[in-house]
């Protein structure tokens, strides 16, 4: 049965932490502004590539989770989720969590100590752009060892920035069971396609392996252990965004019903707008504390880590369709605009849902977790 | 004691401990047998309650007297000046240990009154209160609400008027917890009626058996009374058991209120921990509709326990705790709720009607209880203005007349 044994220390942020966010904000303020983020977005990559240099290079982002000796700085998961609420909160549309999480974890939980030292250094300086395929949402794609090594054919959808990513980490059908490959494909063997998307910050394509060059990752049957613990992984770092984007929204909405007068008093001294905003900020320190807890266990490899994990995932998604809903909600018409910036908001949090998991997806999983089936024999 | 021992070190001194003055607890993990009371206010006599009471004062001298008991205190009160999570550690390892439930009025009086007497007292009260109050030999209840002045307590209106070194109060208040068995009252009186209400306050301790003090239980929706209305009738009241400044008692009672909301963070977290158990071990299998219901129940009551544990961390060090403080009661509630809620689904007819099986019609007692703390110490709607004016600092609400 699970028991929360956490050592509270560890739900604080550290003094290097905050210096940390203070710094990054500092930076997302002079670059993703609203506007260009927007521009971002329509750029042919999607993001902006210069800050995604400056990310790797000047604060050390990319490689901040990940080990020395693959050219990372050796700090914990603790301080990369803060990074990701600070980007989850501008929406910086840099393809950070399928790079460093998705890709990056994929390649670290699989113990392959040659693919890690091929990759990772490539990651943690921001040379390399990556994603994961066949993780998130069942693909169709099979390995075959050929006369020059294996080769990847079949299709994979949804794939977080699919066409762009340099690096393809996919869980493949391999002869001798399910199996991790990477690859960095081009266009002779393989087709990418951006698909529309609901959220215009996080890009998400249709991959088609037409023999792909591949070269395997860990060992053969290794696949579903790995693909968990990046789901994992994922889940977590996807709670610190959500934390970001609703203490965002939170604070947006709270700047502008404090200020906007209707019937001859500000909207925000309304007992009807206070009572939600009040139950708005329940909802994100509930999410805030979850994510912490899960960013901590993710960081020390806790035993814990798959029902924490779950636990943010079902606290910080409700609180981000909370949040989004009443950012809209809470500016009347102007919030109900193209301009103004919170369809992006509710753009990420659903799509994020549709990408990741409901909140009720994640509670039938925790469910299996802990057992709470009554008696199922 | 030298020095603060790191927490592992701590939780295994006090399981040492506790292994040698009380017996682990089995009735949780054998589903089925045992207590299988969910009372969130018990229904009990007077001649019980001072029963339970007795034994649970018995079980708190034993951990004073010990050295367990005021952990965050100084030593001259008892304790060892621990960190405040100490406190939290300990009950995490008492948990698992078959020692009585404590009633409200143990908290009130350590964690509310006691706190508030080691800021607003004179020396020689805390030399004569607080380390009989952190051993319970002394108990308090909080004479602070009255019919007229509920959500908003500034408008009591019992009296009280100085008369040689003395005061006599006179007035009447209701919905007092624990007034039965409590030997103090901590009364919030008016002393000026001629100043700004908030100025005219002062608060003292009354001594629940002096002459002039009648408490009468009323009865609840549980059909239980855990609380009274208490009459003051001329009671004197020495100017030595004045807490605080003539005219701060505003202030006073504001410090009392703020230890109840940080208090009130662990509510409802034993009867969740029941309900996931019965979803455990409910003798068929859920549906996907109930399981999500359970684990959504599990993630609250996992959030309001971390988010506890940010308040005590922040508070172990040095830090003001922000937000999280102030959102712990409303989350609290919420759980209540949805234990509620999920108890329900999982009953069926046998929560409304008694088969005599063992952890089922019991629930009622959740059911009827869970919502008296949606309005005691400070209602659901006072904390969510209470979170909108002080933590998101939106307007004030406006007053009516003579506020
Ligand atoms: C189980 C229980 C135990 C209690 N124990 C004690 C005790 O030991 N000592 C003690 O002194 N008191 C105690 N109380 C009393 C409790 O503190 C009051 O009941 C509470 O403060 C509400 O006051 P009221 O009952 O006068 O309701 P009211 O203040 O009249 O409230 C009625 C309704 O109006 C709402 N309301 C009031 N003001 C506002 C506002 N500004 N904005 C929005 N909504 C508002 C309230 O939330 C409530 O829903 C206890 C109450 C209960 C239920």
């Amino acid at each position: 049965m699970f028991r929360l044994d956490a050592d509270p220390t560890l739900l604080l942020e550290t003094e290097e932490q905050r210096q940390l966010r203070v710094v990054l904000s500092d930076l997302l303020a002079e670059t993703c502004g609203p506007e260009t983020v927007r521009q971002q977005t329509e750029s042919p990559r999607g993001y902006d590539e210069v800050l995604w240099h400056r990310l790797a290079g000047e604060i050390g982002v990319h490689g901040l989770a990940l080990p020395e000796e693959y050219g990372g700085a050796g700090y914990t998961f603790a301080e990369l989720a803060v990074v990701l609420q600070e980007t989850g909160r501008v929406l910086c549309p840099a393809p950070l969590l399928p790079t460093v999480v998705l890709a990056g974890q994929s390649l670290l939980s699989s113990g392959d100590r040659q693919a890690c030292a091929r990759w990772l250094p490539g990651i943690a300086s921001g040379a390399l752009t990556a994603t994961v395929a066949g993780f998130l949402h069942p693909a169709q794609v099979t390995a075959e060892r050929g006369p020059d090594g294996w080769v990847l054919c079949g299709e994979a959808d949804f794939v977080p920035d699919g066409e762009g990513a340099d690096l393809l980490v996919v869980a493949a059908r391999a002869p001798d069971g399910e199996r991790l490959f990477a690859c960095e494909p081009d266009a002779t063997t393989c087709d990418r396609t951006a698909r529309r998307v609901l959220d215009p910050t996080r890009r998400q394509g249709h991959v088609r392996f037409r023999g792909v060059p591949a070269d395997p990752v860990g060992e053969a049957g290794q696949a579903p252990a790995v693909v968990d613990a990046v789901l994992d992984a994922g889940r977590v770092a996807l709670a610190a965004e959500h934390v970001g984007g609703s203490a965002h929204a939170l604070d947006a909405t709270l700047e502008y019903v404090v200020h906007r007068t209707q019937f001859g008093r500000v909207v925000g001294s309304f007992q009807a707008i206070k009572h939600r905003l009040a139950d708005l900020l329940v909802a994100i320190e509930g999410a805030r504390s979850a994510s912490a807890y899960a960013s901590a266990c993710l960081a020390v490899e806790a035993p814990e880590l798959p029902v924490a994990a779950g636990a943010a995932a079902v606290a910080c998604t409700g609180a981000y369709r909370l949040a989004t809903a009443e950012y809209v909600q809470l500016h009347g018409g102007i919030g109900f605009t193209w301009e103004y910036s919170a369809h992006l908001y509710v753009r990420r949090a659903r799509a994020d849902e549709a990408l990741f998991g409901t909140g009720d997806d994640h509670r039938l999983r925790l469910a299996g977790l802990l057992g709470l089936t009554g008696c199922t024999d | 004691m030298s020095g603060i021992p790191e927490p592992a070190e701590f939780r295994a001194q006090v399981r040492a401990w506790l292994t040698g003055v009380a017996k682990e607890r089995t009735a949780r993990q054998e589903w089925g047998r045992g207590d299988d009371s969910v009372a969130v206010f018990e229904n009990w006599t007077e001649a019980e309650e001072r029963a339970h009471t007795d034994r649970i004062r018995d079980w708190e001298r034993t951990r004073y007297d010990h050295g367990w008991g005021a952990l965050g205190w100084p030593p001259e009160y008892g304790g060892r000046e621990l960190p405040s999570y100490y406190e939290q550690l300990y009950r995490a390892e008492e948990d698992a240990f078959d020692v009585p439930r404590r009633t409200e009025v143990f908290p009130v009086t350590q964690q509310l009154v006691a706190p508030a007497i080691r800021i607003w007292g004179t020396e020689e009260q805390k030399r004569r209160w607080l380390s009989p109050m952190l051993r319970t030999d002394e108990l308090a209840c909080q004479l602070f609400s009255e019919t007229e002045a509920g959500s908003d307590l500034a408008a009591v209106r019992t009296r009280a008027v100085r008369e040689g070194d003395g005061w006599i109060l006179r007035g009447h208040k209701v919905w007092t917890s624990g007034a039965r068995i409590a030997t103090w009252g901590v009364a919030v009186c008016r002393t000026d009626s001629d100043v700004p209400r908030h100025a005219g306050i002062t608060v003292f301790l009354v001594r629940m058996d002096a002459p002039g003090v009648t408490v009468r239980p009323i009865r609840q929706m549980t059909g239980g009374s855990s609380f009274n209305e208490v009459y003051l009738d001329d009671v004197l009241v020495p100017d030595t058991d004045r807490l605080g400044p003539v005219g701060e008692g505003w202030r006073v009672t504001l410090t009392v209120l703020a230890a109840e909301r940080l208090d009130s963070g662990g509510l409802g977290l034993d009867n969740a921990d029941r309900a996931l158990d019965l979803a455990r071990h409910l003798p068929r299998p859920l549906t996907g509709g109930e399981r999500q219901q359970a684990a959504d129940l599990f993630v609250r009551a996992l959030v309001q326990r971390l988010i506890g544990l940010r308040v005590t961390s922040a508070l172990a060090a040095g830090r003001e705790p922000g937000a999280e403080a102030s959102v712990g009661k409303l989350h609290a509630t919420a759980t209540m709720r949805a234990t509620t809620d999920l108890v329900q689904q999982l009953l069926g007819p046998r929560l409304a009607a008694d088969t005599g099986e063992w952890g089922t019609f019991a629930w009622t007692e959740h059911l009827l209880g869970a919502p008296g703390y949606r309005i005691a110490g400070g209602s659901d709607e006072i904390q969510r203005n209470i979170l909108a004016e002080r933590v998101l600092r939106m307007p004030k609400e406006p007053k009516g007349a003579e506020r």
